[in-house]
């Protein structure tokens, strides 16, 4: 895991001269990873991937892919291992889903007719296959995308805001065929997103960046650490009132009422028990005992000037 | 890879893009859209363009469409073709996932010059076999316009069709780079017009000898009285001095955009 197939050194990019869009960015992507890079809209995220691939001309830094520095000399021979979902994807909507992995094929030579409709089949859209990409709704465009990057079995996959416009079901097969394809393979996937619950479920690593800055970048493991141990309830109960005092004297902690649930910070888990045990000890009724997202309020704390 | 399959590929995708567009059916349009209006003068006037015995009717029927149409159509046209075929890749946001593959820059840009330029030729054909068929069909169906008794000359009129179409390359390379360059297609389009009207008013003034959208009223107009340049016509030179000059200029300028 230490070989490093991302990896920027104090990237500064900006469109104008009086804003500075990226600045001094250390991406650290490592192989085999799946790198969830997490902001707000606006914070930088498309602008970076855009500097990954070259597409837009760095002001300073370096960009290395596989151990090369992207240049002139590299681009072809890098750009060959990465398969790229930019944004919205780039579909001609006057063919159908067959023509445009064609045109994608074509482009990447070397690439089988058998492996279009393998890649179709990967997305499940092999019934629309011939359908005009302007009757697709914006869950299938997106996932013709996902498609046309996966064509030369990339070794880096980079994903920007893939869910976008995807139904809830539609999200869950994402997710899972990005795992699938990590785990199978041991492609090294870059997924953009501004929402953490996305990279919570799926990422090996997160990289969180606000203003074109990069705030944290470790696992998502350690991320869930450093936020410390304490855990946050949120209870529904029929006599909230007395209930608060109950728990007040518990002293347990920070413990408060608020729109009729009583929010509790205990230290483990065994102590989620000790205050359901306290509360049905004096008769009070519990219909719901939630733990809150840390990882959420941690991002919102992050990212919120 | 060489650079002549990545040549290839990129020409090879921009028909596969082509397929079911306006950009194409234009091609058929403009090329039948004159022979069809002399094909209907012909049929309801054609007492009076019976010629006389002994005469080609043919040398006045191809002559005359060729010299009112041509010159002020062309340049309209290819603006138009220009943008359209651009126009395919910039509504799928294509510049940056093409940009985003192991292929050459240069591959894209001259694949999509290349088929332009063939757009434009296919249209020259069209014409040329629509105005034969027209005037095929106008000697069947009356006998007395002595179309079927005559051949056309072809080689004379093949040629004017060429010197009007290399006088037509320096537009093409500016209004490609435009189209390639401009998202937006009011731009390219706007400009182009603007620019081809300006050049049928102008082309009556010396100077317009070295205005790019002058050149294809020109290479019509002035005939005989064209200047040369080493036993070349100056607008032939001109022309293919621009066409050059703007697509490698434009391609520098391409190569190092921001595709944001």
């Amino acid at each position: 895991m230490n070989q490093l197939i991302v990896n920027t050194n104090n990237l500064n990019f900006s469109y104008n001269k009086s804003e500075q869009d990226i600045e001094n960015l250390e991406l650290k992507v490592p192989k085999g990873s799946i790198y969830g890079f997490l902001g707000p809209n606006g914070s930088g995220k498309s602008t970076t991937i855009r500097l990954l691939l070259g597409l837009l001309k760095k002001t300073s830094g370096t960009v290395v892919l596989f151990g090369e520095t992207f240049n002139n000399k590299t681009r072809l021979k890098i750009l060959d291992q990465v398969g790229a979902l930019i944004e919205n994807p780039s579909l001609y909507e006057h063919l159908d889903a067959v023509d445009n992995l064609r045109i994608a094929a074509n482009y990447r030579q070397n690439i089988s007719f058998t492996r279009i409709h393998e890649v179709l089949e990967i997305v499940k859209l092999t019934h629309a296959k011939n359908k005009k990409i302007k009757e697709y709704s914006l869950g299938m465009k997106q996932r013709l995308g996902l498609a046309m990057s996966l064509l030369s079995n990339p070794e880096l996959i980079i994903l920007d805001e893939p869910t976008n416009g995807l139904d809830p079901k539609g999200i869950i097969e994402m997710r899972t065929l990005i795992k699938d394809l990590n785990e199978t393979y041991g492609t090294t996937i870059f997924i953009s997103s501004h929402l953490l619950s996305e990279i919570e479920r799926t990422c090996t690593h997160v990289g969180i960046i606000r203003n074109g800055k990069m705030i944290y970048q470790d696992t998502v493991a350690s991320l869930k650490v450093s936020k410390g141990s304490n855990i946050k309830l949120d209870i529904e109960v029929d006599l909230p009132n007395e209930a608060l005092s109950v728990l007040k004297d518990l002293n347990m902690g920070n413990v408060a009422l608020l729109d009729d649930f009583l929010q509790i910070e205990v230290c483990s888990k065994e102590d989620i028990t000790k205050v359901i045990d306290v509360l049905r000890a004096s008769k009070i009724n519990i219909y719901q005992v939630t733990i809150k997202n840390n990882l959420e309020e941690l991002f919102l704390s992050l990212t919120e000037n | 890879m060489t650079a002549i399959s990545f040549y290839i590929s990129s020409i090879k995708n921009e028909f596969i893009k082509l397929k079911r567009t306006f950009a194409f059916w234009l091609t058929i349009i403009s090329a039948i859209l004159f022979p069809i209006l002399f094909f209907i003068a012909y049929f309801l006037k054609h007492e009076t363009n019976t010629p006389e015995a002994g005469i080609n009717p043919w040398e006045k029927f191809m002559t005359i469409q060729i010299e009112n149409s041509i010159p002020f159509f062309i340049p309209m046209f290819i603006v138009l073709i220009t943008s359209l075929i651009m126009q395919i890749e910039h509504k799928s946001l294509g510049l940056k996932h093409l940009f985003a593959l192991p292929v050459p820059k240069w591959s894209i840009y001259f694949g999509k010059l290349s088929i332009v330029i063939f757009a434009i030729i296919t249209t020259y054909v069209y014409y040329y076999l629509a105005i034969l068929l027209s005037g095929f069909l106008l000697g069947l169906i009356h006998p007395d316009l002595a179309f079927l008794n005559f051949q056309p000359e072809h080689l004379k009129y093949i040629n004017m069709l060429t010197i009007s179409f290399v006088a037509s390359l320096g537009i093409i390379g500016i209004q490609f780079w435009l189209s390639f360059r401009y998202k937006n297609f009011i731009v390219p389009l706007g400009l182009g017009m603007f620019l081809a009207i300006i050049g049928i008013i102008v082309s009556q003034a010396p100077q317009s000898i070295y205005f790019p959208y002058s050149f294809s009223v020109l290479s019509v107009s002035l005939g005989d009285k064209m200047p040369l340049i080493l036993g070349v016509s100056s607008v032939t030179v001109f022309s293919v001095i621009c066409f050059l000059v703007t697509s490698v200029l434009g391609y520098i300028h391409i190569k190092k955009l921001n595709i944001k």
